[in-house]
């Protein structure tokens, strides 16, 4: 998936996320109000209900039977109240005991009064006994609350993680995490992409100003983290994170904590922190994989292709060799020798086959410059040879013409692959062989010009419309006004512009008009040579 | 009669060479393999191998080594594939020349003659190398062209006595550039230009050379033209004549 898409995949995020209404902060609201009721009066109230509880049992017991361990009774709403809702009820238990304990049981009865000073330290043991018992309670109390939440929240980022394990590509992914921030957290959390070409890409209005803001300078900074706001105007604190810029470009999340910045949200701002960073991973192994998978098919690409071009070469250049070598053969027979009608099919094979293996070549020359471009192996080399060598290479084709030679004698070297700029050559005198009259001139020069050599070969041929010149040198083009006289793949032109082009060079085409000839120019570029160390090196 | 052996697995390869070599009087020993070739080329009197490198069972480059290891007879490599760094690296394990598929049979005929005369001198100790209308006397060092004496600086000299040593053989540009420059490093630029010069010297038209080819990215040929005949073969005239 491409980082454009992404980023567009981001954007549409943006408006999947709930947004609070009213109603859903009003219940909010007064839940919070309950839980501070909850947490102070309704425990109290228990509490004393339960000291109570205890002290109509300890009247009752003691009617039956005279009891002395009175304030071992009393311990037990507090160990329950400390336990069920921590501290303050502990200690409320605690002092209602001992005062209940004192009224109904330690004598004079029925008043809160000591006779006994026995009777005073066992009441003031009992106490500290139980404000011990109560802070401890409380305290296990508080740790198991605590486990209990980090149980939830470790089962959900269980889940979180088993769900990014089921992603298969980075859009799954974004949208776990959407998923899981939304439904699961339910957090307000805002994706906004941008890459730092195309900032300024927050078209989401329910993101606060001062939210923008941040965001936008950590864009602009190229910064890699996060911070948290605080949006003045609502009163509530975002965390704003870079996620990704290797991968995602530059995306921004902006989550929605909650009131200002305290305790709890710098714990919901770990929580997020954590399960972005999970989700970076699992991202970082999406895109390896991704990597990996298409690394797979260019390579199992690779192998057919050289496999086909192997093939190809192999299977149907080797019978053509054969067949080439046998006409060779042939024309040399007394037999063939001696009948004029035996040479000429003997000629008519021979040429076509050779043509036959011009295309295959061709085609390898093509298949190889998509499958891995050209690589020049260059080297100085006289442009006289390069010349005498595409002439050899055509000779056949040239036969019905008149080739003249128009070659400045101390032209200078050029640094090309030769082979290349060869059956660039070969392909321009084969051009001009097949789109000229047999019998007409031509011709072949070579000059020099400021910082370049150029070779040229001039056709009395059917010449190039406007339209044509535009479009030469494209891959398979063949001029429609040629195109049933002569046959040809249309290769051979883009493959031959391809190799001067890898040469540094440039190939040219001019034509008067239709029928007027054409000048097809290859541009070679060169280096004035160093004369004194040339002297040099070639005195005796 | 020359004694050739021919080691390709193509059989419509062999037969054409076959057809070809014995309308020029040779003798033809086949091989189909690697294997075959090598136990054939111990076994047997030959005068030269034709080495196709792609083989089933050896990679031809390793036949040409363990050839080369006990034998100085010719060897022409037969290759479908064109690169240059191949065909250098093939002619310093020793092959005398190569011919790319598709080739036509006088192409192979001519390197067969030269590399054939070449092992002839080593033996005959004749000094005088005929190339057209240039011969060079690679004992006196006289160089005549059409009889005429021609003036050579010692560089131009040494030039021509590398191709000469080999005439009708490749010489690559690394080999040539020692015999000129000895161990002095020098570059390829400096043997285009004293090929130009030298070619201004003895060839009719240097802007289109008939004595002294390139062979592109391997290096040059001397080519010997039409010469009279070798043991076994008739002569082979060059067929690199333009009009």
């Amino acid at each position: 998936m491409s980082t454009l898409q992404e980023r567009r995949i981001l954007r549409d995020l943006t408006a999947r996320f709930p947004t609070h209404d009213n109603a859903e902060a009003i219940v909010r609201h007064s839940a919070r109000w309950l839980n501070v009721a909850a947490g102070n009066a309704i425990p109290i109230v228990a509490t004393l209900a339960m000291v109570w509880l205890a002290t109509i049992s300890l009247v009752v017991i003691n009617y039956f039977v005279p009891f002395s361990l009175v304030a071992l009774i009393y311990m037990l709403p507090v160990v329950v109240a400390a336990t069920q809702w921590g501290i303050v009820a502990g200690i409320v238990a605690a002092f209602a005991g001992a005062a209940a304990a004192d009224f109904f049981f330690y004598p004079p009865l029925y008043s809160l009064w000591l006779q006994n000073p026995q009777d005073i330290v066992d009441l003031l043991l009992y106490l500290l006994v139980a404000l011990v018992t109560s802070n401890l309670a409380a305290r296990l109390k508080n740790e198991a609350v605590a486990l209990r939440s980090r149980e939830k929240e470790i089962g959900e980022l269980h889940a979180f993680s088993q769900g990014l394990a089921t992603c298969l590509n980075s859009r799954d992914l974004i949208f776990a995490v959407q998923d899981y921030l939304s439904n699961t957290l339910r957090y307000r959390a805002v994706l906004i992409a941008t890459a730092p070409g195309d900032r300024g890409a927050f078209d989401n209005a329910a993101v606060p100003g001062e939210i923008r803001r941040e965001a936008d300078k950590l864009i602009a900074a190229g910064a890699v983290g996060a911070s948290a706001v605080l949006d003045p105007r609502s009163r509530r604190t975002w965390l704003v994170r870079v996620i990704a810029p290797e991968i995602l470009g530059y995306g921004v999340i902006a989550v929605e904590l909650g009131e200002e910045p305290g305790e709890r949200t710098a714990a919901v701002a770990q929580r997020v922190e954590t399960l972005i960073e999970e989700a970076m991973v699992t991202l970082n192994h999406l895109k390896v994989k991704e990597a990996i998978e298409q690394a797979t098919i260019n390579y199992r690409t690779e192998i057919l292709r050289d496999a086909l071009v192997g093939g190809v070469s192999h299977e149907l250049r080797t019978p053509l060799a054969s067949i080439l070598g046998s006409c060779s053969v042939l024309n040399r027979l007394p037999a063939v020798v001696d009948d004029r009608q035996a040479q000429a099919l003997v000629e008519a094979i021979n040429d076509q086959a050779g043509q036959l293996d011009n295309e295959i070549r061709d085609l390898l020359n093509a298949t190889r410059i998509s499958a891995k471009g050209v690589h020049p192996q260059l080297m100085w080399t006289d442009p006289t040879d390069i010349i005498s060598a595409a002439l050899k290479q055509k000779e056949r084709r040239l036969s019905a013409h008149w080739v003249t030679l128009d070659v400045a004698r101390d032209i200078p070297l050029v640094n090309v692959d030769s082979i290349l700029v060869e059956q660039a050559l070969g392909q321009l005198l084969e051009n001009a062989a097949k789109y000229s009259p047999a019998g007409s001139e031509i011709k072949i020069s070579s000059r020099c010009e400021q910082d370049c050599v150029v070779l040229s070969v001039q056709d009395q041929g059917s010449g190039l419309t406007a339209d044509e010149k535009g479009q030469l040198g494209r891959r398979s083009f063949r001029g429609g006004r040629q195109a049933a006289g002569a046959s040809g793949s249309g290769l051979g032109l883009w493959i031959a512009s391809t190799f001067i082009a890898a040469n540094g060079g440039s190939l040219h085409a001019e034509s008067p008009g239709p029928n007027l000839g054409t000048t097809m120019s290859l541009r070679l570029p060169t280096a004035p040579a160093d004369a004194r160390e040339l002297v040099d090196a070639l005195n005796d | 009669m020359t004694k050739v052996l021919v080691i390709d697995d193509e059989a419509q390869i062999r037969r054409f060479l076959r057809a070809g070599f014995e309308l020029h009087g040779f003798t033809v020993i086949e091989a189909e393999n690697a294997a075959v070739g090598l136990k054939t080329a111990t076994m047997s009197a030959l005068d030269l191998i034709i080495l196709d490198l792609n083989l089933p069972d050896l990679e031809g480059s390793e036949v040409l080594e363990r050839i080369r290891s006990w034998s100085n007879i010719p060897i022409i490599v037969l290759s479908i594939h064109a690169d240059e760094h191949e065909k250098v690296r093939l002619l310093r394990l020793g092959a005398d020349d190569y011919v790319v598929k598709p080739f036509g049979i006088s192409e192979l005929l001519a390197r067969c003659d030269a590399a054939l005369r070449r092992q002839l001198r080593s033996t005959n100790r004749d000094p005088v190398v005929k190339a057209g209308p240039l011969a060079i006397d690679l004992v006196s060092r006289a160089v005549t062209l059409n009889g005429k004496r021609v003036q050579l600086t010692r560089k131009e000299y040494a030039l021509l006595h590398g191709l000469a040593a080999h005439v009708g053989l490749v010489v690559t540009h690394q080999q040539l550039i020692k015999e000129i420059w000895g161990g002095h490093a020098s570059n390829i630029q400096y043997l285009r230009i004293l090929v130009r010069k030298l070619r201004q010297k003895i060839e009719r038209n240097a802007t289109r050379p008939e004595l002294i080819v390139s062979e592109s990215g391997v290096g040059y040929r001397l080519n010997q033209g039409e010469t009279g005949a070798v043991p076994g073969g008739r002569g082979v005239p060059s067929n690199n004549h333009y009009a």
